[in-house]
């Protein structure tokens, strides 16, 4: 990836039909996740039981690993292990090679868009469709997802329809379900056509050796189901040690990234079709990458690898709402991919993202596996700057942050002035175009709003003083 | 040179044992996720969630009248073919006759042709009343394709399959010994119709799999003897 942050800011900023989608699909994300969470039996109870279902299975991981493995070989499947991602997409041309494929349809998985799988068989002449309706719109446009359950979240359906048009031939309509027909009947040959099924993992219950999918469309069981060959390809991370942590973990998923009590389809595979079974592929592989993700597992940031990738931390970030996924630069998007992508990559390829936040917490709120990600993020900008070498502006800004915010008296008495110049300097407006160096480098990329006309402690001791006199 | 699972599984036993990533905190017996009423009636909330996500559920008193409900539903869709599980997984005796007796062919065989069929018929292992979720394991007579590729997927249940929540279905799949799981390299969780939301989060209902979904509920036989 490369550190666009800033310009891809500005550029989604402006871009009004991204802004309209974001609005429209955001909302709803939020309002779904509150009202299904809301009626559970205990919703704070079960995040935290959840919680602890995903440390138990990293506390275990290497264990929990090679039980799976013991298992799928037990049911009839094969185990593959990719160190990184260009070794997945090998292992995958590999396979395609020994199984004479010419045709794939991919269900959903994030961990094939970290290694680009789709560019690898598509360079070695392998023709690859996306069946997720949201992804296979991503991909006929070009583009990469912007959101991780709702790949095409940035896109109108005005867009949407205009693209089915001009690529597809069909014919104009506004209306969602029309689109969505049309997108039925193309898909259907694909799926009979296709000779390797792929999809990503969602849990792997270790006990059993059996592949979980979460799933709305169809797309990822007619991928799984159909081909004579299926690849299952999975983080480290995404092993769980019995069915019962499946259980509340596949619930809290359905709710928190759709709203749903649970998704329309979860398919549970485990291993290839039986001898006496009428149907389902002749093979099936399980590939297991870790793609820098064993590096996190010893250290502070631990708990990123936790996440259950239902998204909604991104539709409840004041930042992602206002940004959308693509200015994040990389697979993960929102708060979690602002964790995620720094420790996957490296810090220095990643640098701004540990600061677009404003560590307001709804992400945390929001998170069904109670991921601290706020804190993750201030220690994400301590290493930066432990590592770096910060300006002397900086730091004697913050020597001098820091010498106020010891002293009632210092404070109050910046905040008095730093008041008054703000809405000297912003008018009737409120907001401050420009400010003068050092502090334009905020300016530089958005507004600066003045302070208010009385601080919080001012409010607060006249709200308590009216409370004593009645 | 290591090969690669050698790799990962010895860095990861590097970082769990320099200290456990997490402390082993004791996990608390489960809460389940859904609510109940100590005194639901199983039926009707399993009949409500159906619905609530775009699912039909015709309750028949008795094996007559499902058959009926299934002659209704292929002839008013004028079903031609129609592919199904074998009769023995289906709780309705007579279904093959009946499709002899309305000319409707029936569909065996390759994908692409189990994909012309109008509709497919199956039983379900399983029924979860919280969620209106169906469970069906693939197996011997037991084709996956039955209820994803027809446009219509009609599953019979009688009422005593009906469990009240998903961590009720796991707690009997393991008094099995989570046998279903090994023996059968497919098992599905069905909750309403195929839908996407992908559009501006707006929902629309059948996508991928099958755009009608109806569930033929047969009533408790055991008062009748």
């Amino acid at each position: 990836m490369k550190d666009n942050f800033s310009r891809s800011v500005i550029i989604a900023l402006n871009d009004i039909q991204l802004q309209t989608a974001l609005d429209r699909g955001t909302t709803r994300g939020v309002n779904n996740r509150i009202v299904a969470m809301g009626e559970t039996t205990d919703a704070n109870a079960l995040r935290h039981q959840a919680r602890l279902a995903r440390e138990r299975a990293l506390n275990h991981l290497p264990d929990l690993l090679q039980q799976l493995e013991r298992n799928v070989i037990a049911n009839g499947g094969h185990v593959l292990w990719a160190r990184d991602a260009a070794e997945l997409n090998q292992i995958i041309l590999d396979l395609c090679r020994k199984h004479d494929v010419r045709r794939v349809t991919k269900g959903k998985s994030m961990v094939t868009e970290e290694s680009e799988l789709n560019h690898a068989l598509e360079a070695n002449g392998i023709e690859v469709t996306e069946s997720d309706l949201g992804e296979y719109i991503v991909q006929l446009a070009g583009e990469t997802p912007s959101h991780i359950v709702f790949p095409m979240l940035h896109k109108t359906k005005e867009a949407t329809a205009q693209l089915l048009h001009d690529k597809l031939g069909m014919p104009m309509t506004d209306k969602p379900e029309d689109m969505t027909r049309f997108v039925r009947g193309v898909m259907r040959r694909k799926y009979l056509e296709a000779d390797m099924g792929i999809s990503g993992v969602n849990f792997a219950i270790a006990e059993t050796g059996t592949i979980a999918t979460v799933e709305n469309e169809g797309n990822n069981r007619l991928s799984t189901s159909t081909p004579r060959v299926y690849v299952a390809v999975m983080g480290i991370e995404k092993v769980i040690a019995t069915w019962e942590d499946y259980a509340v973990l596949v619930q809290l998923l359905a709710r928190s990234a759709t709203g749903q009590r649970l998704s329309v389809y979860n398919n549970l595979m485990s291993g290839p079709r039986r001898a006496d079974e009428p149907d389902g592929p002749d093979v099936f592989y399980l590939v297991i990458m870790d793609n820098g993700r064993s590096r996190i597992l010893g250290t502070e940031y631990a708990e990123s690898l936790a996440c259950i990738r239902c998204g909604a931390c991104l539709n409840a970030c004041p930042v992602y709402q206002n940004i959308g996924g693509h200015a994040y630069g990389w697979v993960y998007p929102g708060p979690i991919g602002s964790i995620v992508t720094p420790l996957l990559l490296g810090p220095t390829r990643a640098p701004k993202l540990p600061y677009a936040s404003s560590l307001c917490g709804a992400c945390q709120a929001a998170c069904p596996v109670e991921i601290a990600i706020p804190d993750m993020l201030l220690r994400l900008r301590r290493d930066l700057v432990q590592a770096g070498d910060p300006t002397p502006g900086w730091r004697i800004g913050m020597w001098l942050w820091a010498t106020a915010f010891k002293s009632p008296v210092l404070y109050r008495l910046g905040g008095k002035m730093a008041g008054m110049a703000t809405r000297l300097l912003a008018g009737r407006s409120g907001k401050i175009k420009s400010l003068p160096p050092p502090f334009d480098a905020w300016t530089k990329q958005r507004d600066f709003p003045a302070f208010a006309e009385s601080s919080f402690r001012e409010r607060l001791k006249r709200r308590r003083g009216k409370q004593t006199d009645a | 040179m290591p090969s690669a699972r050698e790799d990962i599984l010895s860095r990861l036993r590097r970082a769990v044992a320099q200290q456990p990533t997490f402390p082993n905190r004791p996990q608390a017996p489960y809460l389940p996720v859904t609510r109940l009423a100590p005194d639901e009636d199983l039926k009707a909330r399993f009949i409500a969630e159906v619905e609530r996500v775009k699912g039909t559920v015709h309750v028949a008193p008795d094996d007559a009248a499902a058959r009926r409900t299934l002659r209704e539903l292929l002839a008013g869709r004028n079903a031609q073919r129609v592919t199904m599980w074998d009769e023995a997984h289906i709780p309705l005796p007579g279904v093959t006759a009946l499709l002899q007796e309305l000319g409707i062919e029936r569909i065996q065989g390759s994908n692409a042709e189990v994909a012309t069929a109008d509709a497919g018929i199956t039983g379900a292992d399983w029924a979860i009343a919280t969620t209106g979720t169906l469970v069906l394991s693939s197996g011997p007579g037991k084709p996956r394709m039955a209820s994803l590729l027809p446009p219509v997927h009609i599953a019979v249940l009688t009422e005593d399959r009906i469990v009240p929540r998903l961590e009720d279905y796991i707690a009997a799949q393991r008094a099995q010994r989570l046998g279903v799981f090994r023996r059968s390299s497919n098992v599905t969780l069905i909750t309403g119709s195929s839908r996407t939301s992908d559009i501006e989060m707006h929902p629309v209902f059948g996508v991928h799999g099958p755009l009608e979904l109806h569930v033929i509920l047969i009533e408790n036989l055991s008062e009748m003897g």
